[in-house]
């Protein structure tokens, strides 16, 4: 038997069936917050009430500054990240693209490998 | 009994014949683009009004994955699969640590908000472009484009790879002149 | 696959990763003078290639007229490379003195420039765009490059915040043209009728007020003074004229050949916004005690002359507007090294830092009078020529009282520029004899500076040698 909504042509084709599939994904959880929340007996205390942090008692604030070397990181990431985003094309049709596209990635990976050595011998990818 | 399944197959199709033929539903249709559209503009509308800066990036983050779903109503599944990736990931991630690298004590008011002048200013402003805009959207006769368009990771590519060398390589450019430079402004700050 | 059409990109391009693995392979400690010298011997190569470029017939193209190299842009990428290469000249000492990351000032400095270039031949809105961000991510670095200075990074901060807004404005406009003309190539828009249509209008608007933001035209202006003062004096000095002439380049390029069906619309906006430029940017630049700020609002000025030519839309016009491009290059090469100079030895950019300059560096006191007076149009300095040029042009085609606010504003220019002469040439009181002392002048100044005294007076007399160029430019402009 083939589950009708899932076919293309209704429900805006591939994702339409996702949608519902998320919709109903979201019922679950719903379903089994609600009637909890309104049976639960509430009788709050302080220890109750502080955030859960792997079982043992929370210290000092809950915002610390953060050290600018996970920053970094996040930076670079991004940029590889983007990187990706250009790369998924490309493997998707370099089959059919031939050789020259291939030269091109080589290239635009080259320029970026650049970056990454700069990154590495700048020190930024080291954990001080 | 054979037959029977056959027959039943046969009218399955013809049942999907027919659904792709009637199309979604246009109130559906209309109401999966308001579900959208309703999240990236309380995410944003969130954005500047909260209080508390932690929760401003996280409507960010809603509003980011509301466009990336309207991307994905609008059959450009390519553009919004890199929305989620890029916005919703990456760039949610950068300006929660760029938060995060702030030294405050208490994050409870930490996006004040302006005074009432300033409040009105930008509503007035806000209203006016949104009137314009508004105007303009009613006003030009759009063309549309085809319902089903396919696949647009194939077109991307195509373009990009022949059409758009230039464009393409230069970007690899940018992308290592950022990269630099995050890395010099970042490290400028470490060690001074 | 015409590479040659690009060859000027792809050396830039390539001398860019050479500077940075040079940067990477030196070692820490040592002078990173020899990687200013690379890329200057490099860009000098390059310049001699592009005046081999200069053709009669068709322009190459890139990829179906995509990326246009006709004379006109490389006119503009001569111009973009001389600029950087003086630059490059000039600031050796000060990088050296004041920069912590020496070679990636080098590596930005030359990624700005592929930006420009780029900028320069484009032919469709996606090839502007990425050559735009090219320019200006790198100039956004460029900005903050002086570390321990808090006005660098506030002016990095500033420059950001209202480049991404007018990016996003800009960005906005070219979705809103691709919509109504279907296309983002600019022969292409060019004939499409559904230009008219509220969209197309609403996204030609947008693009206008995206580039009056990159060419900071009152009222978008707001962002200048302050970026053009924190900036790292060469960095300001790269604003002034290779990011601006870069803007105009680009903008002449989108107004002519991708939007003249809206003429109609766009020359009264233009003829306003350059009457704006000129009376404000004028009368605002009187009060500034900092001259990196003055110029600041002479740039803008500036920029309303350049956009009298633009308003002319003719050859005479765009002629007028190449010529003063170029000269304008010249005159602030002087003036910008004279300032990186003081900015090294005395630690500012204030009048009061070129106190009695003429008796601690005759030369450069000299060199800087001249540069104001071609900025102000004092004959016989090439100001004047271009001045002659920009207005005969437009008085040609109708505007006299734009002629007449641009002469008007000219004279009135003339009296903060001699200002600054005054400081420099005036007696010192006793108490001021520190300023006597001689200042130590690198011989790469002396040289960047004769340059541009040379190039501004020669143009000044001789103003035939650059029209012939300029002449060479506009006729195989887009053909």
């Amino acid at each position: 038997m083939q589950v009708i909504i899932f076919r293309k042509g209704i429900f805006m084709g591939d994702f339409g069936g996702l949608g519902i599939f998320f919709a109903i994904a979201l019922i679950f959880p719903v379903m089994a917050l609600i009637p909890a929340f309104l049976l639960q007996p509430r009788q709050p205390t302080k220890e109750k009430g502080i955030p859960y942090e792997c079982g043992v008692d929370t210290v000092g604030k809950t915002y610390v500054q953060y050290r600018i070397g996970y920053f970094l990181y996040a930076l670079i990431f991004v940029v590889f990240d983007i990187e990706t985003v250009f790369l998924y094309p490309w493997a998707v049709r370099f089959g059919q693209l031939g050789l020259f596209a291939l030269l091109e990635m080589f290239v635009f990976v080259g320029i970026l490998a650049m970056g990454l050595w700069y990154a590495w011998k700048k020190g930024a990818l080291s954990w001080k | 009994m054979n037959d029977l399944i056959l027959s039943l197959h046969r009218l399955i199709d013809m049942g999907m014949t027919m659904a792709e033929e009637l199309g979604t539903p246009e109130i559906i249709l209309a109401a999966v683009f308001y579900v959208f559209a309703g999240i990236s503009v309380l995410g944003a509308l969130g954005v500047v009004l909260g209080r508390n800066i932690v929760h401003s990036a996280l409507c960010l983050t809603a509003s980011f994955i509301g466009i990336g779903c309207l991307y994905i109503f609008l059959s450009a599944d390519f553009l919004g699969a890199v929305q989620f990736l890029v916005y919703g990931g990456a760039v949610a991630i950068l300006i929660v640590m760029a938060i995060m690298l702030t030294r405050r004590e208490d994050m409870a008011h930490s996006n004040p908000s302006r005074s009432i002048p300033h409040q009105l200013a930008a509503l007035v402003v806000a209203g006016m472009f949104l009137l314009a805009m508004a105007a303009v959207a009613l006003m030009s006769p759009f063309q549309t484009a085809p319902a089903d368009i396919g696949d647009t990771v194939t077109g991307i590519a195509d373009l990009m790879l022949t059409k758009y060398v230039l464009p393409f390589e230069i970007v690899a450019v940018l992308l290592l002149i950022a990269m630099i430079g995050a890395i010099i402004l970042a490290k400028g700050v470490d060690e001074s | 696959m015409n590479f040659l059409a690009i060859g000027t990109e792809i050396a830039i391009a390539l001398l860019m990763l050479i500077v940075l693995a040079a940067d990477l392979l030196l070692p820490k400690d040592v002078s990173h003078r020899r990687i200013g010298v690379i890329s200057m011997v490099g860009l000098a190569v390059i310049l001699v290639y592009t005046f081999g470029q200069y053709h009669i017939g068709a322009s190459p193209t890139f990829f179906g007229g995509l990326f246009f190299v006709d004379n006109y842009a490389l006119f503009f990428k001569q111009l973009f490379i001389i600029g950087m290469l003086f630059t490059i000249l000039f600031s050796l000492e000060y990088t050296e003195k004041l920069l912590r990351y020496r070679g990636e000032f080098y590596v930005l400095l030359l990624s700005a420039l592929l930006g420009m270039c780029v900028m320069a031949s484009a032919n469709d809105f996606i090839t502007t765009f990425v050559g735009l961000e090219l320019m200006t991510v790198s100039f956004y670095i460029l900005v903050g490059a002086r570390m321990t200075s808090e006005d660098s990074s506030e002016a990095a901060v500033k420059y950001l915040i209202v480049g991404a807004a007018s990016t996003a404005v800009m960005l906005y406009g070219m979705s809103l043209v691709y919509g109504a003309a279907g296309s983002l190539v600019f022969s292409e828009v060019c004939r499409n009728i559904h230009l008219f249509y509220a969209a197309g209008l609403a996204g030609v608007i947008m693009v206008i007020i995206g580039f009056f933001f990159k060419l900071s035209v009152i009222p978008f202006h707001m962002w200048a003074p302050d970026v053009y003062q924190g900036a790292p004096t060469p960095v300001t000095a790269l604003l002034a004229m290779g990011s601006k002439a870069a803007g105009i380049a680009v903008f002449m390029r989108i107004l002519y050949t991708a939007f003249p069906i809206l003429g109609n619309f766009w020359l009264p906006l233009l003829a306003g916004f350059a009457a704006l430029c000129m009376i404000g940017g004028n009368i605002m630049a009187i009060r500034q005690t900092d001259i990196k700020r003055m110029l600041a609002y002479s740039s803008i000025a500036q920029a309303g002359y350049m956009m009298v030519g633009m308003a002319a839309a003719d050859l005479a016009g765009m002629k007028a507007v190449l010529f003063y491009a170029m000269l304008y290059v010249f005159a602030n090469l002087g003036a910008f090294a004279v300032l990186t100079v003081i900015d090294t030895e005395r630690g500012g950019t204030s009048r009061r830092d070129i106190t009695g300059l003429a008796q601690a560096a005759p030369l450069l006191a000299a060199v800087m009078t001249i540069s104001l007076l071609s900025m102000a149009g004092i004959p016989p300095t090439a100001g004047f020529a271009g001045k002659l040029y920009l207005f005969t042009a437009v008085v040609e085609r109708g505007y006299l009282w734009l002629a007449f606010v641009g002469f008007v504003m000219s004279m009135i220019s003339v009296y903060y520029y001699l200002m600054v002469a005054k400081a420099m040439y005036r007696d010192l009181t006793p108490e001021e004899a520190e300023y006597a002392a001689p200042v130590y002048v690198p011989l790469t100044v002396r040289a960047a500076v004769l340059v541009s005294v040379f190039a501004t007076l020669g143009l000044g007399i001789c103003p035939e040698w650059l029209a012939s160029l300029t002449n060479a430019a506009v006729q195989t402009f887009m053909r």
